[in-house]
């Protein structure tokens, strides 16, 4: 296992202790959906509710990093600073109005070590990443998009 | 790996043999097996793995 892979590892097993339930969104979900790409850091999904802000503290505490701080005063999103790699959490929705609730449906439970994460569907990091539209989002999209046409020709289906 | 790159080809004409060849080595790789995927930024403001 790697240093990034355990990194992934600890993050995971520290939400099942604190119970906080995240969706694993972003490059990550693209990685872990099989995509040949690179981030800087790790994006979690989960509701805004107090008592998940709570648990956001725990979570922190868990890894013995830093507690949340609020990126920017135009967005709620939060990071975790201190640990290998900053962690960004947002709530409730990703751009493109991709509800937690929408992306929990179509999400896939993915092993890793002893825990397993719940991943975002591919298509979602596609349509999360075209509707936030930054430049480093569109950048990723045609292997993000081949990634998905060559994951379903592999599956035996016709390419999409 | 040569097996699906040769089944999948065909059904994705359009994409560069290379990138194929990279997505399906990724696609068939799975997690927990020594993967690499965070950047991480130097203080000289190079990235490394």
């Amino acid at each position: 296992m790697s240093s990034d892979e355990s990194f992934l590892q600890d993050v995971v097993a520290a939400l099942h202790r604190v119970g906080l339930e995240a969706i694993v969104v972003g490059t990550v979900a693209g990685v872990l959906n099989g995509a040949p790409v690179m981030t800087q850091d790790l994006d979690l999904l989960v509701r805004d509710t107090p008592k998940n802000r709570e648990k956001i503290g725990k979570l922190s505490a868990a890894l013995r990093i830093a507690p949340p701080v609020q990126v920017s005063e135009l967005s709620k999103a939060i990071t975790l600073l201190g640990g290998a790699l900053p962690i960004d959490i947002l709530f409730d929705a990703l751009p493109g109005g991709l509800t937690f609730e929408a992306l929990r449906s179509r999400s896939s439970r993915v092993q890793i070590g002893d825990s397993a994460a719940t991943v975002a569907a591919l298509a979602d990091v596609i349509a999360s990443k075209q509707a936030a539209g930054r430049p480093k989002d569109l950048a990723q999209l045609p292997i993000l998009r081949q990634t998905e046409r060559v994951r379903a020709a592999l599956k035996g289906g016709k390419s999409v | 790996m040569l097996e699906a790159r040769q089944r999948v080809a065909p059904l994705v004409p359009d994409i560069d043999p290379g990138d194929l060849l990279l997505i399906l080595q990724s696609l068939l790789r799975p997690i927990g097996t020594g993967r690499r995927f965070f950047l991480r930024r130097r203080a000289s403001g190079g990235y490394v793995f």
